[in-house]
C-alpha cells in the first residue's frame, strides 16, 4: 500500500509500534540506531531466554522488515549525515523527551528548512508542551493517566495495567493515523502525538465523569449497560458471554429450560434493567454455564444467536482453527533467529493480507545500502567507523 | 489549512461504538461520511442510551462531524440509493455481520465492478472468512479470545478479570482509518481502490505481539503478570489516601531509586543499591513504599516524583481526566455543543499537527437532515421523487 515512502525511526519502544504498522503496510523503514545499538535490543523476552543483541523477541516483533544503520547523531558528522538522510525521507519518528531533537541541532525548524516535506511525529508521554512535557512516562503511567488502570482489574485488588505496553501502542496507533493523514494532505507537518491523551480517548470518560455524572469505577470484565455481560465459569474454563438485546435474552432463557422463575420478569427485558440487577442474575448464570464445557456454551448459544466466546490463552487463541485458517501468523526467516512465525497485519487487502513484516535487521546490517544510497563508497564507511560516527 | 480529507466522501453503515468510531475519525479529519440508518429498524443501538434517540451523549460523542441521511434497505429503493451514492463516493463500511451486504446486492463486487476506485471496509469480529466468521460477537468478547483478558491480571489468580473497556472497538476507531487513507495512499498510484477486511479480533491480538512471538519462538505458556516489570523495580501501582485512590511508580535507575528513597524517608538498604537487588527484593520494597503513599494524597506523591525525575502517575478516574492541567494546557478537552442536550465536555483528538488538519467537533444532525441534499443535489432526483419515497418510506 505505502511502496516508495520511506521513513527513519528513531524512536524507543514508546514509539516503534508506529514503524511497525508502517512496515506491515509496505513503506521502506528505516531505524536509525545510536553505535552501541538500540536498548531495545537488550529487552526480552529473548529466544530461548538466551539474551544476545539479536535474540531479542520484542525487538523482533515491533522491528521486523525494517532496515538498520547505525549513526551517532550527537558527533557533527553524524549530525550531517542525518540531514542528509532526512533530506531524502517522507517520515520520521522519534520518541525522545521534548526539547532533545533541537538540543542535537535537529529541531522541527531546521529538519523543516532541509525538507520542506517531511513529516516528523514525535511520540511522547505527555505531548511537546504543557507544564508535564518533561516528565518521566514509561509505559504503566500513561495507561494510568490515561485512565484505562482505573477502569481495570478486580474492585478487591489494587488496578491492574493491561498486558504488554498498551500506552505506547495506542499512542503509536494514533501516530501512525497522523502521519498517513499528513502523507494524504502533502506532507510538512510536525505531529504531537501524547501517550496519556491518546490513552484518554477510549471509554468516554470524560464526557461521562464531566456531563453524565457517572463515576465509572474497576468492576473485572463486567459490561457497564448490560448484563449478563460478564466472564462467567464452566467446566473447563471461562466463557464471555453478552447479552444485549431483548430477543437475545429471551432466547438465552430458552436455552436454559430451569432457570430461575424470577428471570422472566418483564421487567429484565431491557438490558440496563438486567445490568441492575447483576446480584441476581450473574451467580444464577454462573450455576448453568458451570454445567457445560466452553465449547458446548459458545456452540448452544451462537446457535441460537448469542454472542459468548472462550476466554482464550494466548496459546488457546493461536490454536484456533478461525485464526489459522486466517493466517494471522505467517513465516520469516531470520539468520539469528532461525525459521518462526510471526503475527502479521490485523487486515486482509482485497482478500490477502499482507505478508508477515521480516526478520529484524542485524545492528548496522543497511549501512552499505542505505548510506551507498548517499553515495559513500566502502572505504568512506571504514572511516566513519572508525571515528565512531556509525 | 484545509482539513486533511476534504473531499473524499464516506458511506458508513455501522452501528454501536466500533464502525463509527471509524467513520467519526475520518469526519474529524475532514472527509464527508454519510451515516445511513433508517426508522424502519435501523437505528444506530446507542441512540438508545438517552432520554431520546436525538440525546444519547453516547450517540453524539462516536458519531461526531458525521452527516445523516435516512434510507431503508428493507426496501429495494432504498438500496438503490446506497448504491448512487457508492458510485459518487470513495469509501463504503459496513459493520455487518459477513453477507449482509452481499444479500443486500451491495457487497463489494456489486458496488465495484462499475467503480474499481472505490475502496470498500468491512470489519466482522471474527473476519469476513473462516468456520467462525458467522459468531455474533461484541466487544468484550473478542478481547476474551484474543488472550488479552486472560493476561490483564494480577499474578496467579485463578480467574480471570480483565477490564470494563472495550478495547477493540475502539483500536477499530484508529486501525480502519489507518487502512482506508493507506488505501487511498495506494489509488493515488494504481487508480484501483481496495477491498479492506478487518477482523477486529486481529487487532487486540496484534497489540500482543510479543508476547505471541515468546509462545510461538520459545514454546512459552504466558501468564499475567500484572503491575510487576522485568524491566523496572520498583514498578507497581501503591494505595495513597483517600477513597480507593493509586499512584504507579516505575524507578529505572540507581539515581532514581536514590530520590524515591530520600523522598519516602527510607533508610539506606544495600539489598537495594543495584536493580538485580531491587528486582528480587520487589515484594518488601512495594510494602516499604506503600507504607509511604498510603500517607499521602495521589497527586502530591506523583508530583513530588516527578519534580525529582522519577517516574510517577495518578491512577486518574473521569473525574481527574476532566480536571487535569496538562490536558488543560495543550487543549485536549473538547467541548461539543447540542441542540437538545446542551455543552459537553469529551475527549479530544491526541495529535497536534503543525497545521490544522482536522475540523472542529461537530454534534451529528437529526436524524435525516442530509436526506434532501443527497437525493436532489448529488444524486440529482427531483423533488416530487424524494417526496414520493418519503410517503413511501423508502426515505425514512
Amino acid at each position: 500500500m505505502l511502496a516508495g515512502l520511506t521513513a527513519l525511526d528513531l524512536s524507543g519502544l514508546q514509539g516503534q509500534f508506529a514503524g511497525r504498522i508502517l512496515a506491515d503496510l509496505g513503506m521502506r523503514v528505516i531505524k536509525v540506531e545510536p553505535t552501541g545499538g538500540d536498548p531495545a535490543r537488550g529487552v526480552g523476552p529473548f529466544a530461548d531466554d538466551l539474551p544476545g543483541r539479536e535474540r531479542s523477541l520484542r525487538f523482533a516483533f515491533l522491528n521486523g522488515g525494517k532496515e538498520s544503520v547505525t549513526l551517532d547523531v550527537a558527533t557533527a558528522d553524524g549530525r550531517a549525515l542525518f540531514l542528509e538522510l532526512a533530506g531524502r525521507a517522507d517520515v520520521m519518528i522519534e520518541s525522545f523527551a521534548p526539547g532533545r531533537l533541537a538540543e542535537l541541532g535537529l529541531g522541527w525548524e531546521t529538519l523543516h528548512e532541509r525538507n520542506p516535506g517531511l513529516i516528523l511525529a514525535s511520540i511522547t508521554g505527555f505531548g511537546q508542551y504543557g507544564p508535564r512535557a518533561g516528565w518521566k512516562a514509561p509505559d504503566i503511567v500513561g495507561v494510568a493517566t490515561g485512565g484505562l488502570m482505573y477502569i481495570s482489574g478486580d474492585p478487591e485488588l489494587p488496578p491492574v495495567r493491561p498486558p504488554e505496553t498498551q500506552g505506547y501502542y495506542y499512542a503509536s496507533v494514533f501516530a501512525a493515523y497522523g502521519i498517513l493523514l499528513a502523507l494524504w494532505g502533502g506532507g510538512g507537518q510536525h505531529i504531537d502525538c501524547s501517550m496519556e491523551e491518546a490513552v484518554a480517548t477510549q471509554e468516554h470518560m470524560i464526557r461521562e465523569a464531566a456531563f453524565d455524572g457517572v463515576a465509572i469505577t474497576r468492576n473485572g470484565s463486567q459490561h457497564k449497560h448490560a448484563a449478563p455481560a460478564n466472564i462467567f465459569a464452566c467446566k473447563d474454563g471461562y466463557v464471555f458471554l453478552f447479552v444485549l438485546a431483548p430477543p437475545h435474552w429471551k432466547a438465552f432463557l430458552d436455552v436454559w429450560p430451569d432457570h430461575p422463575p424470577e428471570l422472566d420478569d418483564e421487567a429484565l427485558r431491557p438490558p440496563h434493567k438486567r445490568r441492575a440487577s447483576i446480584d441476581v442474575i450473574n451467580p444464577a448464570v454462573e450455576e448453568f454455564t458451570r454445567r457445560h464445557t466452553k465449547a458446548e456454551l459458545v456452540e448452544l448459544l451462537q446457535g441460537n444467536g448469542i454472542p459468548c466466546l472462550p476466554v482464550n490463552s494466548p496459546s488457546d487463541f493461536l490454536a484456533e482453527e478461525q485464526i489459522q485458517v486466517r493466517e494471522f501468523v505467517g513465516p520469516v526467516s531470520s539468520p539469528a533467529l532461525g525459521d518462526y512465525a510471526m503475527p502479521r497485519f490485523p487486515a486482509l487487502f482485497d482478500g490477502a493480507r499482507p505478508p508477515a513484516a521480516g526478520a529484524p535487521p542485524e545492528l548496522g546490517a543497511g549501512n552499505a545500502a542505505v548510506y551507498g544510497e548517499l553515495g559513500l563508497d566502502a572505504a568512506d564507511l571504514e572511516l566513519l567507523a572508525a571515528r565512531g560516527v556509525i | 489549512v484545509a482539513s486533511f480529507l476534504n473531499g473524499i466522501r464516506v458511506i458508513s453503515l455501522s452501528t454501536g461504538i466500533a464502525g463509527p468510531n471509524a467513520a467519526r475519525m475520518l469526519a474529524n479529519y475532514g472527509a464527508e461520511v454519510f451515516k445511513i440508518e433508517s426508522r424502519a429498524g435501523g437505528l444506530d443501538a446507542f441512540r438508545l442510551y438517552g432520554d431520546s434517540p436525538e440525546a444519547s451523549p453516547r450517540f453524539v460523542e462516536v458519531n461526531l462531524n458525521t452527516r445523516s441521511l435516512t434510507l431503508n434497505l428493507k426496501h429495494p429503493q432504498g438500496v438503490a440509493l446506497v448504491k448512487e451514492l457508492a458510485a459518487q463516493s470513495d469509501v463504503v463500511m459496513d459493520n455487518f455481520r459477513p453477507g449482509v451486504m452481499e444479500r443486500l446486492g451491495l457487497g463489494p463486487d456489486d458496488l465495484r465492478a462499475e467503480h474499481p476506485e472505490l475502496i470498500v471496509v468491512r470489519m466482522p469480529g471474527l473476519g469476513s472468512t473462516g468456520p467462525l466468521a458467522e459468531y455474533g460477537t461484541w466487544g468484550p468478547t473478542l478481547t476474551a479470545y484474543s488472550g488479552l483478558t486472560y493476561l490483564w491480571n494480577h499474578p496467579g489468580r485463578e480467574r480471570p478479570v480483565g477490564s470494563q473497556g472495550v478495547y477493540p472497538d475502539y483500536l477499530t476507531g484508529e486501525m480502519v482509518p489507518i487502512a482506508v487513507v493507506s488505501a487511498l495512499i495506494a489509488r493515488r498510484r494504481t487508480g484501483r481502490g481496495t477491498v479492506i477486511d478487518v477482523a477486529q479480533v486481529d487487532l487486540a491480538a496484534y497489540m500482543l505481539g510479543t508476547i505471541l512471538l515468546d509462545v510461538l519462538v520459545n514454546d512459552r505458556a504466558a501468564e499475567p503478570i500484572g503491575n510487576q516489570s522485568a524491566h523496572f523495580a520498583p514498578h507497581n501501582c501503591y494505595p495513597c489516601a483517600g477513597d480507593d485512590r493509586w499512584c504507579v511508580i516505575a524507578v529505572g535507575s540507581d539515581a532514581e531509586w536514590e530520590e524515591l528513597r530520600a523522598l519516602a524517608g527510607l533508610e539506606p538498604d544495600p539489598r537495594f543499591d543495584t536493580f538485580a537487588g531491587r528486582l528480587h527484593h520487589r515484594a518488601e520494597l512495594d510494602e516499604l513504599i506503600g507504607a509511604w503513599t498510603s500517607r499521602h494524597d495521589p497527586f502530591e506523591v506523583m508530583n513530588r516524583l516527578q519534580e525529582a525525575g522519577v517516574a510517577a502517575g495518578v491512577v486518574q478516574s473521569g473525574a481527574d481526566l476532566a480536571a487535569d492541567p496538562q490536558f488543560a494546557a495543550r487543549g485536549f478537552i473538547q467541548t461539543t455543543s447540542h441542540r437538545v442536550l446542551g455543552d459537553m465536555p469529551m475527549a479530544g483528538l491526541p495529535l497536534q499537527f503543525t497545521n490544522g488538519g482536522h475540523e472542529p467537533y461537530a454534534s451529528p444532525p437529526p436524524l435525516g437532515t442530509d436526506n434532501e441534499y443527497v437525493i436532489t443535489e448529488l444524486l440529482g432526483h427531483s423533488r416530487e421523487e424524494l417526496e414520493r419515497w418519503q410517503r413511501e418510506e423508502v426515505v425514512y
